[in-house]
């Protein structure tokens, strides 16, 4: 009996390394609040700087490669990550950040403002089906088939961690 | 699949409460064991009935999980005049293109107004501005058409013979556009001139600028700078950094006989025009904007002598609100073809506004002071007057998407008495 609990509590350890090693890229961060920038799997990049990511959510920067289209999807007004993107990233207002697409449309600079979700998990969805996508999300679990970026170098939860 | 068993497992016994429950008794624990694994089977046959779904089919299946079902955002006022599609994955980096055909946006700018000034001939009274329609139309993840269409009434509706309509239309824009990259886009078409910051931010788009009146310079109908363009254009972004440098050159027919008028129907004297520009949005400060342009053109007028025409200008652009500066200068130089006699005309504005942080940041006043010589030499622009003025005003937005102005100007002409006037304007988009 003795030799089965040991060996159940090596499989434990065991198990317990393991799920921290698999889960930590597929859960952002479970005790934090941070917004989360999740991207589909076929964005060639893990870590963004937080100018290239303002640059990104501008609707400037409008390419991964030549490709590769960036597609931004942004959160119903009202939702927390929203809320977060226009506080840091966009410094803008709602009625600004509204005005900002709908002066891009105009100028052709792009054919449409971003596709707006009502959930995370449909944004969820989406950045999981479609290539080239990028969102930010308050999800504090990302499932598997979405990829979570950097930003800094810093990933959700960590000190100095800006999309908060 | 074995990865996804491994995570279940993992995810099942790494909980701490999983943990203390093996170490409480052998027996407790040999049937934990046994439950988990049918428990991990469960899933697992879960996992594998979801993986083995396409992701349209995945919403009815997986309640926790919809489909993400994507939709206009309401924050740009757009029509999509052809449903959105449903299936986003079969259209990489390109949703809302139904199969078959390409899906159309339209959107549109309108505005009433209402003036009193003491300009003698004038009247007081409303009229309608301006009713402009846009088409926006994704042909391909790298193609775009862009339309553009204005209607403006007629001062001369239903005189004369045949009687003109109450309205003019016009195509203010068509553009094809084709893009590689973001180094790399290129198109065809009429377009509002890239050689001038508000002609090409806000143009007929009257509820994105925060005035009711454009500047004087880039009048509608005006002929100080070159409105529309006729050509190709080639834009992007050049890699420098923080810089955020990007680039237009374009090629094209330039002006018409009328000068007012880009050369719609052809090049009138087998002479292309070309402009080239340069702005930078840096990193930091965030919300700064400078650029600089230069424009080449030989244009024939229908009743003088041909000229080269040779425009520099530069922007510098605060687009924040608290405060919002916008500052403009242009230098248009004309020299006779015939006789070599160069003259420089100026024009330039400042334009700044804030916007209250009180009653809901919804009151932004606003003041533009503006200015335009035209030395007596330059015959192209002999009916170009100069003038001095000072536009100040408030703008209150009544909703998201529509905004109401009140102004008041005052303009000086040499050799005219000071021309003052208040102006009312709802614009609005839809």
């Amino acid at each position: 009996m003795r030799r089965v609990i040991v060996r159940l509590g090596c499989r434990a350890v065991v198990l317990l390394a393991l799920s921290f090693v698999l889960l930590r890229p597929l859960a952002a961060s479970p005790q934090t609040d941070d917004v989360v920038v999740v991207a589909n799997p076929s964005v060639p990049v893990n870590d963004l700087s937080f100018t290239e990511l303002r640059r990104i959510f501008l609707g400037e920067r409008q390419f991964w490669s030549s490709n590769l289209r960036i597609s931004l999807l942004l959160s119903a007004p009202a939702a927390r990550d929203r809320e977060v993107l226009l506080k840091t990233v966009y410094d803008m207002s709602e009625a600004q950040l509204r005005q900002h697409w709908i002066g891009k449309v105009f100028r052709a600079e792009v054919a449409s403002a971003p596709q707006m979700f009502y959930s995370d998990e449909e944004i969820l969805q989406a950045v999981a089906a479609v290539p080239g996508s990028i969102a930010a999300v308050n999800a504090a679990r990302i499932p598997r088939g979405i990829k979570v970026l950097r930003i800094d170098g810093r990933v959700p939860g960590e000190p100095g961690y800006r999309l908060r | 699949m074995k990865f996804a068993r491994i995570v279940i497992c993992c995810s099942l016994l790494s909980s701490p409460a999983l943990v203390c429950a093996q170490s409480a008794a052998s027996n407790d624990s040999a049937e934990m064991i046994r439950a988990l694994l049918a428990r991990v089977e469960q899933l697992e046959k879960r996992v594998a009935e979801l993986e083995g779904r396409p992701l349209s089919a995945l919403a009815p299946a997986a309640p926790p999980e919809p489909v993400a079902a994507p939709v206009l955002p309401p924050a740009a006022p757009e029509v999509a005049t052809v449903p959105v599609a449903a299936e986003p994955q079969l259209h990489s980096g390109h949703m809302g293109m139904p199969l078959g055909m390409p899906a159309t946006h339209l959107a549109g700018f309108g505005d009433f107004n209402f003036a009193a000034t003491d300009q003698p001939g004038t009247k007081i009274g409303f009229d309608e501005g301006q009713f402009v329609l846009h088409f926006n139309s994704a042909l391909s993840s790298k193609v775009s058409f862009f339309g553009e269409l204005s209607l403006t009434a007629r001062r001369d509706a239903g005189i004369g013979s045949p009687a003109p309509p109450g309205f003019n239309v016009e195509v203010e824009r068509s553009i094809i556009r084709f893009e590689q990259n973001d180094y790399f886009k290129v198109s065809f078409g009429r377009y509002h001139t890239p050689i001038n910051y508000w002609n090409m931010t806000f143009h007929h788009g009257q509820w994105l600028q925060t005035t009711a009146s454009r500047p004087e310079m880039v009048q509608f109908g005006g002929s100080f700078l070159p409105i529309h363009f006729v050509g190709a254009l080639v834009e992007g972004a050049i890699p420098a950094g923080g810089l955020n440098l990007n680039y237009n050159f374009g090629v094209g027919n330039g002006r018409s006989s009328v000068i007012s008028r880009s050369g719609d129907w052809g090049d009138v004297n087998n002479n292309r025009a070309w402009l080239a520009t340069v702005f930078t949005r840096p990193d930091h400060p965030y919300g700064l904007q400078v650029g600089a342009s230069v424009y080449r053109d030989l244009i024939t007028p229908i009743d003088a002598l041909p000229v080269r025409e040779w425009i520099q200008s530069a922007h510098i652009v605060w687009t924040k609100e608290n405060p919002e500066i916008i500052a403009e200068f242009s230098n248009v130089a004309h020299q006779q073809v015939s006789t070599g006699l160069q003259s420089n005309s100026q024009a330039w504005y400042v334009q700044t506004a804030y916007r209250l942080p009180w009653f809901e940041k919804l009151w932004k006043p606003y003041y533009r002071f503006e200015y335009i010589h035209i030395p007596g030499s330059d015959q192209l622009f002999r009916l170009v007057p100069s003038l001095a003025g000072s536009t100040v005003g408030v703008r209150y937005d009544i909703s998201s998407f529509a905004a109401l102005k009140l102004e008041y100007r005052n303009l000086r002409r040499p050799g005219e008495p000071r021309i003052n006037g208040a102006f009312a304007q709802t614009s609005f988009t839809f």
